[in-house]
């Protein structure tokens, strides 16, 4: 089976942001990891690549040098190759100019699964996967939970997971596109020896062709409002710890 | 740029095993909202087979005139169909907007709409405002952090409504809307779905209980976990909870996952002990009567909703404030 992997670098959830004139900041210097839910659909293809040790598992990712970091990541967990489409400037951020030029990428490559994180961590739009899928015209699948290959081993048998704990099981013919939710297989660490390998061997670079104008533009970043009186407890740890309790108190909440 | 919103605002109703989902009364409240600053009309879009009583129950309960689409053999969702059905049916009515909701089910088939629409696509609307050149769209990022304001250049918009950011009036209108039904053939699909099915835990003291103290990625391990059991312990009706990441990990069950995927909560006291405050988390507490929440990320976006803020490290606090709590009442802090 031939598996592609989707993987996005993300701003870490800790991060600090920057803000000028409704623009976000210096998205260089913020730390940067795995999008932690490529991460699940990593895994997901190396669970299948471990039962079947002829798998071969592609990583892709579009964006500048500095994305090699993940690809890297990728190897070490296991991938057996990566692709940067690459982006020197990091401007191709629509979900659509990403799934297009992916598309464009993987349509000749024969692959038989295409699996992406459900959304990514920063973004959330959850929009490349599905996008690509339509693009290419795969049958697809979000929010999956669990994969089986079928007994056909022509297709996948699939647990999604839909809102207020449902879920539905569908079967896909392959080639399809499924994107993964978190769950409880845990990505896997890179080995050590991988990520040594993985260094010596330097991702494939792909020049993508220049995005069609984008359909939707973002005007503004700024910060949330706050819905709530958001009353900051100030002090040492103990006082805020009483402050806290004779609120409570207060309210007859304890 | 210059475009006219004349067409109707459609929003695709969700349902499972026969009954609408909460969400989509949300969809109806957006898209009356929408049509109504641009001067177009709400439609509400219910597609399933044996779609009649689910037309009319969406018309009762929102009063927006109501298109049923029967389609024999849409027994269950199935992304593919939806996407086929809608990209053949919507051309009908030209409309500027299409309103999914941002879930599972709704990213498995708007986004794909959108391109074979040629429209703009913006996923996870949670509020919206009115500049010159037409609907600007808020929606969160990294991890509700940031919001982004965007703005559709290119029509329908297609767009997946966060659940839980729109509110649907408490009580019925007056009248039920007007419902239309139409036949389509099921367009053929590649994917076989099963019937839905319910995830056998669920936590019961959960749902009932007054108070609840919720664990985030930020408890870090699971013997952590056991300072928060005890604080859960002061109280006499509490139960503890967790957001996704914790009950992936399996140091709770699924059961006790609050969140769009897990339960929703409405307790009288919640607290969010190192949980960082995405959509995905909240749309599952909001509704809480008061919310404390405990996170060393002066930034998170928790803090936005909380009633009252504590940026402090659980491990320390937590403790801290067991000890407080055991105290005698009249000893000095």
């Amino acid at each position: 089976m031939r598996i592609l992997c989707l993987i996005k670098q993300a701003s870490e959830p800790e991060s600090r942001f920057d803000l000028q004139q409704g623009r976000l900041l210096l998205r260089q210097p913020l730390r940067a990891k795995m999008s932690s839910y490529d991460e699940y659909a990593l895994e997901a293809a190396l669970g299948f690549k471990d039962a079947m040790p002829d798998t071969q598992l592609t990583a892709l990712t579009l964006g500048p040098p500095a994305c090699d970091a993940v690809l890297q990541r990728a190897l070490g967990m296991g991938a057996d190759q990566a692709v940067r489409l690459d982006d020197q400037d990091g401007v191709v951020t629509r979900p659509l100019a990403v799934a297009s030029a992916m598309a464009a990428w993987a349509g000749s490559q024969g692959f038989d699964l295409i699996l992406a994180g459900v959304m990514s961590e920063d973004a959330m739009q959850g929009a490349v996967g599905p996008m690509l899928a339509e693009l290419l015209d795969l049958p697809l699948v979000t929010g999956a939970v669990e994969l089986a290959l079928g007994p056909d081993d022509a297709s996948l048998v699939i647990q999604r997971e839909m809102e207020g704990g449902l879920r539905q099981e569908v079967t896909l013919p392959l080639p399809a596109m499924v994107t993964i939710n978190s769950g409880q297989s845990q990505p896997r660490y890179p080995t050590l020896s991988k990520l040594l390998k993985a260094k010596q061997t330097p991702p494939v670079v792909v020049e993508p062709a220049a995005p069609d104008p984008p359909r939707e533009v973002v005007i503004e970043t700024g910060l949330p409002g706050k819905t709530r009186a958001g009353l900051v407890l100030e002090g040492d740890t103990a006082s805020k710890a009483s402050q806290l309790l004779a609120l409570l108190r207060e309210r007859a909440l304890l | 740029m210059s475009q006219t919103f004349s067409g109707p605002v459609v929003a695709v109703a969700e349902h499972v095993k026969g009954r609408l989902s909460p969400v989509s009364l949300e969809l109806a409240a957006c898209a009356r909202e929408l049509a109504s600053a641009l001067g177009s009309q709400a439609r509400l879009m219910v597609l399933a087979e044996g779609v009649e009583p689910l037309a009319h129950e969406a018309a009762r309960l929102t009063g927006l005139a109501v298109i049923g689409v029967e389609v024999a053999g849409l027994s269950h969702f199935s992304g593919e169909a939806y996407r086929r059905l809608l990209s053949d049916l919507l051309p009908g009515w030209s409309p500027c907007c299409v309103l999914a909701a941002h879930t599972t089910s709704g990213l498995e088939w708007a986004p794909g709409l959108s391109v074979r629409l040629g429209g703009a696509f913006i996923s996870g609307v949670e509020s919206w405002r009115m500049d010159e050149d037409g609907p600007v769209f808020g929606r969160t990022t990294h991890h509700g952090k940031l919001v982004d304001q965007v703005q559709a250049q290119a029509l329908p918009m297609v767009l997946t409504v966060q659940p839980g950011s729109f509110t649907a009036p408490e009580q019925s209108p007056e009248r039920p809307g007007p419902v239309e039904i139409i036949s389509h053939d099921m367009p053929p699909c590649r994917a076989r779905v099963r019937p839905v099915l319910e995830k056998p835990e669920r936590d019961a003291a959960l749902g009932a209980a007054s108070v609840v103290v919720a664990a985030g990625r930020g408890v870090g391990q699971q013997e952590n976990l056991e300072p928060l059991r005890r604080l859960a312990g002061l109280f006499s009706n509490a139960a503890l909870a967790g957001s996704r990441p914790v009950c992936d990990l399996g140091w709770l069950g699924y059961g006790q996952q609050v969140g769009l995927t897990g339960s929703t909560v409405s307790p009288r006291l919640y607290l969010a002990c190192g949980i960082s405050g995405a959509r995905q988390h909240t749309v599952g507490m909001q509704g809480a009567g008061f919310i404390v929440a405990i996170n060393s990320d002066p930034r998170a976006a928790i803090f936005n909703l909380a009633d009252v803020c504590v940026v402090e490290d659980l491990h320390a606090f937590i403790p801290t404030l067991l000890e407080l709590a055991a105290g005698p009442p009249n000893s000095p802090d």
